[in-house]
């Protein structure tokens, strides 16, 4: 009796988080246009997508903006851990301080704030400081799943190369990245995804003209929102689903050549 | 069999803490050289000195006569097995052993007889594809070794390399090591807390101890004749006591006088007062009443090959630890015999800080 209403309990949860975007997939494929009526299955709002030139522009502004910012605040947040890691541990408390902030900052108020910003230095707004903004909001997630590479373990590797014979760059190079590679990976795919998620920064530090996903379906919600929308939304979810899918299952099945291995 | 590192007159602190306090070390070629002594006693500091991780605040490091205080370790003619092996994660222990070879450019050809060979000497031959997170702990400990000793250098250091081993496989390297050393004919300095791996493996132990080198010496010197009370402590069990010449080569301890085999020759005139150390296993029982001293058994323990008891003195307050392979009852009534040279008297520690260390035991 509790095992099946645990599956209940589950399935409910599942019908939660799964319906709506069920009903938009169904809904991109209807020929009509209403919302409460099937007119039959068609690719139409596909077509239509396709063909739109400010859709096109918004999925290429937000991610050539996600992977550029992700690069960047990649970059520059993993130069940041290696430069704190060679400061005395107080140095290092108070920037890791610092660095908590801004993830807990309201998104509104960063959003306001860089818009300020932007407005002093009387910067144009457009793709350039949307691009300015995601970075800066991404550095410290990197630096938060970079940091925790760098250790006792890591100085030790280097040393160990040192004492091997290798010059410092080298060393770095061969044997610290590939150590700090999980982190800066995980930073980078975080930076990617919290940079295609934004609205809020997005919306404030964007210029006239200029629009990602999030800003045009904002702008669209106030006309009516057309189903090739939806069509958009569902090439998204069945992209990250794809993705999802063969990660895991190419994870399994390392594991499982791992583990076949004989331990010896 | 000449002079291969020097150290000199070397001082080192961390912040505020005085490390080493003015280490003076010579190794000859060849040697196997221990550093002895408990944690915090500066021996890692002082390999990591010779290693080039770090500067010494003041003093000078010199390699077959030429001062090399200041050359990186990248360039040092010298090799280091880690305490915790450091071993590359991403790599496999191929790629591991190989890595010096590759930074120095050399053929492909080259580096797999190398590596092969290498993995010979440390009997892993044909591990080179396995993972290194797939090996034992003593499997890591080897892969250690070969990578260290692959590019032939001069002179290896081992940082505790024993320590993370359990018992069995610890001794098993110990001979591992006097092997490799003796293939490989280079010089060794090796740092351990363990008193016994220091004994067995070395040609010379230096014992150190809060930065100062205490004897240096063989190993059957310094069991032997511990130079004070923090040496005779360290290695092996002993008795440690309180005591004052009386005369010529004549000790007394807890109001007994014993013959002893040192007077004013080795600086210990009548008056002079004393540390001695008797090993318990050079303490002889006789029948009561026909030793130097009698006393009661009080405790008695069986340890392998021998029992270890616990004997109080019945002239003072002193309780005698005793090993012996005959089995006495607790509350036996024994007398007590110890050969003049097994008596070894030692100076009082003059400073403050070794006074600090005595009262620490």
């Amino acid at each position: 009796m509790k095992k099946v209403l645990g599956r209940i309990y589950i399935l409910i949860i599942m019908l939660f988080l799964y319906l709506p975007i069920f009903a938009l997939i169904v809904l991109s494929f209807n020929e009509s246009k209403s919302m409460s009526v099937w007119g039959g299955f068609s690719l139409r709002w596909y077509q239509e997508l396709f063909r739109s030139r400010i859709m096109m522009g918004a999925i290429a502004n937000t991610f050539s903006i996600a992977i550029l910012a992700a690069l960047i605040a990649t970059i520059v947040g993993t130069m940041a851990v290696l430069g704190m890691a060679a400061m005395k541990p107080r140095a290092q408390n108070v920037l890791l301080g610092l660095n908590n902030i801004p993830m807990l900052n309201a998104d509104i108020v960063t959003g306001i704030a860089l818009m300020l910003f932007f407005l002093m230095v009387r910067a144009p707004r457009g793709y350039m400081t949307i691009l300015f903004s995601h970075a800066t909001f991404c550095i410290p997630y990197v630096i938060l799943s970079v940091r925790p590479r760098v250790n006792k373990n890591t100085d030790r590797l280097f040393e160990a190369a040192l004492d091997l014979g290798a010059s410092e760059r080298y060393a770095f190079r061969k044997i610290v990245l590939p150590e700090l590679r999980p982190g800066i990976m995980s930073g980078f795919l975080l930076s990617f995804t919290m940079s295609v998620d934004d609205f809020i920064i997005t919306y404030f530090t964007r210029g006239a003209g200029i629009n990602t996903i999030s800003t045009l379906i904002y702008s669209e919600v106030k006309v009516g929102i057309r189903p090739s929308l939806f069509a958009l939304s569902t090439i998204i979810f069945v992209v990250a689903l794809v993705v999802l899918l063969t990660v895991n299952y190419r994870r399994d099945k390392a594991e499982k050549i791992r583990s076949a291995k004989p331990a010896l | 069999m000449g002079e291969l590192i020097r150290l000199e007159g070397i001082v080192k602190s961390f912040e505020d803490t005085v490390v080493l306090n003015g280490i003076d070390l010579s190794v000859d070629e060849n040697e196997f050289v221990t550093l002895l002594g408990p944690s915090g006693c500066g021996k890692t500091t002082t390999l990591r000195i010779i290693a080039g991780f770090e500067k010494p605040d003041e003093g000078r490091v010199y390699f077959e006569g030429k001062d090399i205080t200041d050359m990186p370790a990248n360039q040092r003619p010298v090799n280091t097995v880690f305490q915790n092996y450091a071993l590359f994660p991403h790599m496999t222990v191929g790629e591991n052993i190989a890595f010096s070879l590759r930074v120095k450019n050399r053929p492909e050809s080259e580096i797999k007889k190398k590596v092969a060979n290498a993995l010979k000497l440390v009997n892993l031959k044909g591990f080179e594809n396995r993972r290194i997170d797939r090996l034992s702990g003593g499997q890591q400990q080897r892969i250690a070794m070969a990578r260290a000793i692959v590019n032939e250098p001069r002179v290896l250091l081992l940082d505790e390399p024993l320590g993370a081993l359990d018992l069995k496989l610890r001794q098993e390297m110990e001979y591992e090591l006097v092997r490799l050393k003796k293939e490989l004919g280079i010089t060794f300095i090796y740092i351990t807390h363990d008193q016994e791996e220091a004994l067995t493996m070395s040609d010379k132990v230096v014992v150190m101890n809060e930065g100062y080198i205490q004897q240096e010496g063989t190993p059957q010197q310094i069991y032997d004749e511990p130079v004070n009370a923090f040496v005779a402590d360290f290695i092996g069990d002993s008795n440690i006591l309180s005591g004052q010449m009386v005369d010529e080569k004549v000790v007394r301890i807890d109001g007994i006088d014993y013959p002893c085999i040192d007077g004013r020759e080795e600086g210990f005139p009548p008056r002079r007062r004393v540390d001695v150390v008797i090993r318990p296993e050079d303490i002889d029982i006789v029948p009561y009443g026909e030793g130097l001293w009698n006393g009661t058994i009080i405790s008695k323990l069986f340890i392998g090959v021998h029992y270890e008891m616990l004997v109080q003195s019945e002239h003072g307050k002193v309780e005698w630890l005793l090993q012996n392979y005959d089995q006495h009852d607790v509350g036996e009534k024994i007398g007590m015999y110890v050969d003049p040279e097994n008596i070894q008297i030692m100076h009082k520690p003059k400073s403050e800080a070794e006074h600090a260390i005595e009262l620490d035991l």
